[in-house]
């Protein structure tokens, strides 16, 4: 069965195959096609090397990107999504600016229990910056259950607090892959302060997941907030490095998310290191153009 | 649970009429409206559909949750309809057989014991590999190929039924340490290549016209030191001179334009090509090996994670092989089969421009030696566990991954001199 939306094999040169949108997917595609329509086009038409359209590799960082900076800033660990299929809608090349690509894409709950496939769809515009990690990302998706969300965030912040032994935590998931239910929550939250900094580093080549928690550095919890400061790795594609990157977070469920962090790069010592604040409040798109 | 219920019947059932549920799938949907429940029942005449709840087609009712038992092959077509008419559906259960028998598993890994449903460490693959060989000496055989830097043994199995002058298929597990999914799969190879001998088919088949070399881990210190040390770690264990960072990335070391990657020649990155082609002891027994039985040698498969991708060459290059339209069908057909057993979705293509370009990689080396046919799984997942793929998705992986493999096996016999 071959999966709609993506494209599978490897592109050969020469223009890309049309492509017929499924049809779920078509209000969305009208509305970007719409958008399109009004957007800026290329300056110099005459140009001798036409820019390429987006290759299946760069939709997908496109996709990522966007899916990042869209959990972070829903700032809601319980309702953090993963990418399903991505489809590009429309492209543009501005010379001063950089690539920006305008896609839709599905995504899946990340807490897949093995049964539930709640689908989620959105629509995104992506700018990569020549040269500069940290994408500009406009990225609207459809209604999320945000009472769900709410209710959701405020048992996974009950369980949090009380947690024992948090600081003594090394190693979330251990070897085998296995993460004790009761610190799944702390997974969640640490993967939600990681979008912030996945999101920062992704470029048009570079994309990441994270992959282990190795150490918390600091634990604190209150009636309204958790502060959290802890050591994730994320593997780095394609170089296949894997960065240890030092994150602490502040959340306050249904209200808002500060994370700031720096990661040992072994290529940039000058490395990366942010701060930035996501709201968890209503909002559906979110956009940093 | 209102599944153990059937589940537990079907069970029974068993014990008195051994009828058996091999790929078929249970599947739920939720009507939204009359229309859709038109359509569901509509379904069921045409296609043999076993309702599980409700019990009969009947009682089906919009805003209902319905479950229903289908085989495998009539499911596509099922699906298209669903997908057709925008029902959303779930796969409870992908492979109804397996289901029942996990709860009669009596494999139940003993701690210490060695398990393919777990990952074992260099110590218990040892034993494993010499318990093949005892237990199936007309079709296994273990062969010392070289040793590691830190002198371990790299050891090779050759599976097949007679020897002779016959073609041949290397697949390599374990060049990478942190990837523990790809060597669980090697052992999973052998595994069902002896146990299925004689009665399966096409297994049957393939053994009596190929030998198989199986090099179940090829980076061995790696490996250890990822049992031991460190768990995240990928390259050998072999000391730089001039640097204070150990290891060489073995799938950078290959004499193929070795030294053309940028970025690969830090022996402080993960993706440190080594000193020279060839440099390191692993890289050469395996390259020697491969050359010494280039004759039957018709297809090589390297296994890795994760990524969920079966790739060709070139790394090194984007320009395409000249064969490769045929390894894209072979690809192509490949994930397809694959996918029929969990629905696990894989991309195809070379891997310059699906993955990034590479030099060095033992793929493009084994290409560019002579043998035509040569392919890379990056196994599950994408991204959610990554290297720590949890145990429990061992066995499921192995099996989609055995398709992918009998598959290729059986083209390079039919379409290979």
């Amino acid at each position: 069965m071959q999966p709609r939306g993506q494209l599978r094999s490897a592109p050969r040169p020469g223009p890309a195959r049309p492509f017929a949108p499924p049809r779920a997917l078509l209000p969305l595609l009208l509305l970007l096609l719409a958008l399109r329509g009004a957007a800026a086009t290329l300056k110099d038409p005459g140009t001798v090397d036409a820019p390429e359209p987006p290759s299946p590799g760069m939709l997908q960082q496109a996709a990522r990107a966007a899916l990042h900076f869209f959990n972070f800033r829903a700032g809601s660990p319980s309702a953090l999504r993963v990418l399903d299929k991505v489809q590009e809608v429309g492209w543009q090349v501005d010379p001063t600016r950089g690539y920006q690509v305008n896609l839709v894409f599905s995504t899946q709950a990340y807490h897949l229990q093995d049964r539930e496939r709640r689908l989620g769809r959105c629509s995104a515009q992506v700018l990569f910056k020549n040269q500069k990690p940290g994408p500009a990302v406009t990225v609207r998706c459809a209604p999320l259950p945000e009472k769900h969300m709410l209710r959701e965030d405020r048992l996974l912040f009950k369980q949090l607090k009380q947690l024992k032994g948090a600081l003594n935590v090394s190693s979330i998931p251990d070897d085998y892959g296995n993460i004790d239910p009761s610190l799944r929550p702390m997974w969640d939250l640490a993967v939600l302060g990681s979008s912030y900094v996945m999101w920062e580093r992704t470029t048009q080549f570079l994309y990441y997941y994270p992959l282990r928690i190795s150490s918390v550095k600091q634990w604190k919890t209150s009636d309204h907030a958790i502060d959290f400061d802890y050591i994730i790795l994320l593997h780095e594609f394609p170089t296949q490095e894997i960065i240890p990157c030092h994150i602490h977070l502040i959340w306050y469920p249904g209200k808002w998310l500060k994370v700031s962090y720096h990661c040992e790069d072994m290529q940039t010592p000058e490395a990366s290191s942010g701060t930035e604040e996501g709201s968890a409040v209503a909002p559906t798109d979110f956009s940093n153009f | 649970m209102r599944l153990l219920l059937p589940v537990a019947l079907l069970a029974t059932t068993l014990a008195i009429t051994p009828v058996r549920f091999d790929r078929e799938k249970v599947v739920r949907v939720k009507p939204q409206d009359e229309n859709q429940v038109s359509i569901l029942k509509d379904l069921a005449k045409t296609s043999e559909l076993d309702f599980w709840y409700p019990d009969a087609t009947d009682h089906v009712a919009a805003n209902m949750t319905v479950d229903f038992r289908v085989h495998g092959k009539e499911f596509q077509s099922i699906q298209s309809v669903l997908d057709q008419n925008k029902m959303h559906y779930e796969i409870l259960i992908h492979d109804l057989q397996e289901e029942i028998e996990k709860q009669f598993d009596v494999e139940e890994a003993i701690p210490g014991r060695h398990s393919y449903a777990k990952y074992n460490n260099w110590d218990k693959i040892v034993a494993w590999t010499e318990k093949m060989v005892d237990k199936h000496p007309e079709m296994v055989s273990r062969i010392k190929i070289g040793s590691t830097f830190e002198d371990n043994p790299l050891y090779v199995l050759k599976v097949g039924k007679e020897d002779g002058r016959r073609k041949a298929i290397f697949m390599d597990c374990g060049i990478h340490a942190q990837e523990w999914i790809s060597p669980a799969f090697c052992q999973w190879f052998v595994y069902q290549a002896t146990k299925s001998y004689g009665k399966n088919k096409i297994m049957t088949k393939l053994l009596d016209r190929m030998n198989f070399y199986v090099l179940p881990v090829f980076n061995v210190d790696g490996y250890i030191w990822s049992w031991t040390q460190n768990r995240m770690w990928k390259k050998n264990r072999s000391k730089n001179h001039n640097s204070k960072c150990i290891g060489t990335d073995l799938n950078r070391n290959f004499n193929v334009s070795w030294n053309s990657s940028p970025n690969t020649d830090d022996p402080c990155q993960d993706t440190y090509r080594g000193p020279a082609p060839e440099s390191e002891k692993e890289t050469k027994a395996v390259a020697d090996f491969i050359r010494s039985h280039l004759k039957s040698i018709r297809a090589y498969i390297s296994f890795h994670s994760y990524s969920q991708m079966l790739l060709f060459p070139y790394g090194y290059t984007l320009k395409l092989p000249p064969n490769h339209e045929d390894l894209a069908k072979v690809a192509r057909i490949g994930t397809d089969v694959l996918s029929t057993r969990y629905e696990t979705q894989y991309i195809y293509g070379p891997i310059a421009s699906t993955v990034y370009p590479t030099s060095g990689s033992s793929l493009d080396w084994a290409y560019d030696l002579g043998i035509k046919h040569t392919f890379a799984f990056e196994l599950r997942d994408k991204g959610r566990f990554g290297f720590l793929l949890p145990e429990s998705r061992i066995k499921s992986t192995c099996k989609e991954t055995m398709l992918a493999v009998k598959f290729i096996a059986k083209y390079i016999l039919k379409h290979t001199s």
